[in-house]
């Protein structure tokens, strides 16, 4: 799976692009007799970022796992390359006991990767989410938003096609937030690879993504679908938008709509 | 509600005409307070020893207390501090014997060691890795532990003689319950997300128990090993207590001592063991927290 660098194309031209990730018809039921996702068909094609919103307890988490293995669905099928897939999640998931340097390098060495390489590309990434000079702390002495950063950088080691993120940045303020929202999309410039992220900020599923989707409540299914019109590089006065502004609005009454409708 | 104002002056100016709902505001002025100065290494030392002295001492005295209050002719029950000096510890000979019995001790309580904590490891390794192994294991494992060693220590000798082997397993019957116990518990309180996450690179379950769920685990499972190498002096000397023949530990010495009425050398004896059981903590609990000192909140240094 190749994905060419830089700005993805407009949407007129999306139809083109190869499927990174598709769901068809997926339905997922817990033996516990939840019925978590109710049937969602849904592409995401390279280079797409697309950002999923909806009431908490819909199944978003659960539509992540499905997509990464985590959890087998119920029915429907799922088709994605899931040797070369990041994935962060809601907290930072550090291994306490292992220095940043140590996290960082996890993945790589459950891949078998060789030390010398292992050390050189973790350091890479420590160093492209900004987390210079903190290789040898032990996590409990980071930040939120350095365990973030952390974590973000241990998924990028093994250079994602499909990247995955749970509401990672749900627990920081809205500064850091914002922070690491322009960071996660230029990494996104630079790297090329097919987002999906979820969260509960609109503003934040709308900064980052080409598209946003609102889901139901439980069992979750797909409401509405939202395309981004804004290109990338994106800056921070974009949040200041008309344009935004009345997307944000639009897509917050669909959610409320999603949260008290019937289900 | 409309009266109250934000304002120190105003705050309770209506309070006579307000209901009760508003409570009287009596606001204090906080200094700040500066963190405690890093103590110097020797000050650290100090702080560790000195306040277990300080309790001890007060023992001392109740001891002291309790003697002085005997009938003359039972007070050798409670040796002075001289008597046992000079009755024990004074003695070339009672050194020695001290010195070569302690050895003897101390190796059965770590041979005991040695044959519980791998098996407690491996028990809570197979109960953690089925749930129906546990449910098989857990209670036979509770049963044991409430058999009173001292009711089948007449079968042991029975069975295996007065040699080395039934005072080792003494030992490891007494302190085989505080692993698998301990270390269960640690290894499945790991966090879900990190199980996630290695299974997300197709981590094998080994891979997954050796570089997840035992590093995670390994401040809990020290706790108990803990308990169990202050247990292991203590039942090795129970141990010997049951098997005179040949030539044992300290506790053999102790009973001896009894029975010749050496008070004085059966509590150095005494003071030996609780030395020594106290030694085997101390350096379980040091390893313990050099090991986890950078992360685990048990190993961080107080404040
Ligand atoms: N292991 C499980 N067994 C049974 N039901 C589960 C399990 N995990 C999740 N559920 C249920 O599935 C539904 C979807 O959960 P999920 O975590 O996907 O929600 P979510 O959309 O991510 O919510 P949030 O926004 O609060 O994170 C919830 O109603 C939850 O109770
Ligand atoms: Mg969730």
């Amino acid at each position: 799976m190749t994905v060419s660098a830089g700005a993805p194309e407009p949407a007129a031209m999306e139809d083109t692009r190869p499927a990174a990730l598709t769901f068809d018809k997926v339905s997922m039921r817990f033996p516990d007799g939840t019925q978590a996702i109710g049937e969602v068909s849904l592409t995401i094609r390279q280079g797409e970022f697309v950002s999923i919103v909806g009431p908490s307890g819909c199944g978003k988490s659960t539509l992540l796992k499905i997509a990464s293995g985590l959890f087998p669905q119920t029915t429907g099928t799922v088709t994605v390359d899931r040797s070369h897939l990041g994935y962060t999640f809601q907290d930072a998931t550090l291994l306490p006991w292992r220095k940043v340097l140590g996290n960082v390098e996890l993945l790589m060495e459950l891949r078998g990767y060789p030390k010398e390489e292992r050390r050189r590309i973790a350091l890479e990434q420590i160093s492209l989410v900004g987390l210079d000079g903190f290789a040898n702390h032990y996590p409990k002495r980071l930040s939120g938003g350095m365990r973030m950063r952390a974590s973000l950088a241990r998924s990028l080691s093994l250079n994602p096609t499909v990247f995955m993120f749970d509401e990672p940045f749900g627990a920081l303020d809205e500064i850091t937030r914002e922070r690491l929202n322009d960071e996660l999309l230029s990494l996104y410039m630079r790297k090329g690879f097919t987002g999906l992220f979820i969260t509960h900020s609109i503003s934040e599923a709308v900064y980052l993504s080409s598209k946003v989707i609102v889901m139901s409540r439980r069992p979750g299914t797909i409401l509405n679908v939202y395309d981004i019109p804004f290109g990338f590089p994106r800056s921070p006065e974009l949040r200041y938008d008309p344009v935004f502004t009345e997307l944000c609005g639009e897509i917050s009454v669909s959610l409320r709509e999603a949260t008290e409708g019937g289900a | 509600m409309s009266t109250i104002s934000p304002t120190a002056k105003g705050i309770n100016s209506g309070a006579g005409s307000m209901s009760n709902s508003t409570p009287t505001m009596n606001t204090t002025t906080y200094q700040p307070v500066p963190f405690s100065k890093p103590r110097g290494p020797l000050s650290q030392v100090a702080m560790v020893v000195i306040p277990p002295l300080v309790v001890f001492a007060l023992f001392l005295v109740l001891y002291t207390w309790v003697r002085s209050g005997l009938e003359p002719h039972r007070q050798f029950l409670m040796p002075s501090g001289s008597e046992l000096w000079h009755n024990a510890f004074a003695l070339p000979e009672i050194r020695y014997e001290l010195l070569t019995r302690a050895l003897t001790t101390i190796g059965i309580a770590l041979t005991g060691l040695a044959v519980s904590i791998p098996i407690g490891i491996l028990l809570a390794v197979i109960m953690f890795r089925a749930m129906i192994l546990e449910r098989a294991l857990f209670p036979n494992i509770v049963a044991m532990q409430s058999i009173p060693t001292l009711a089948i220590i007449p079968l042991i000798q029975t069975a295996l003689g007065f040699g080395m082997l039934p005072k080792v397993l003494i030992v490891a019957k007494f302190t085989l319950f505080a692993i698998p116990i301990t270390l269960l518990l640690g290894l499945k309180s790991v966090d879900r997300g990190i199980i996630d996450l290695f299974r997300l690179q197709g981590a094998r379950w080994h891979t997954i128990l050796f570089k997840a769920c035992f590093p995670s685990a390994a401040p809990s499972l020290f706790a108990g090993l803990r308990i169990a190498a202050s247990l292991a002096v203590i039942s090795a000397i129970v141990s010997e207590l049951f098997f005179l023949a040949g030539r044992g530990g300290l506790g053999q010495m102790i009973i001896n001592s009894k029975i010749d009425f050496k008070y004085e050398q059966m509590y150095a004896g005494l003071i030996t063991a609780t030395l020594l059981s106290v030694s085997v903590y101390i350096i379980f609990t040091w390893l313990g927290n050099r090991f986890f000192a950078g992360w685990h909140e048990s190993g961080a240094p107080q404040t």
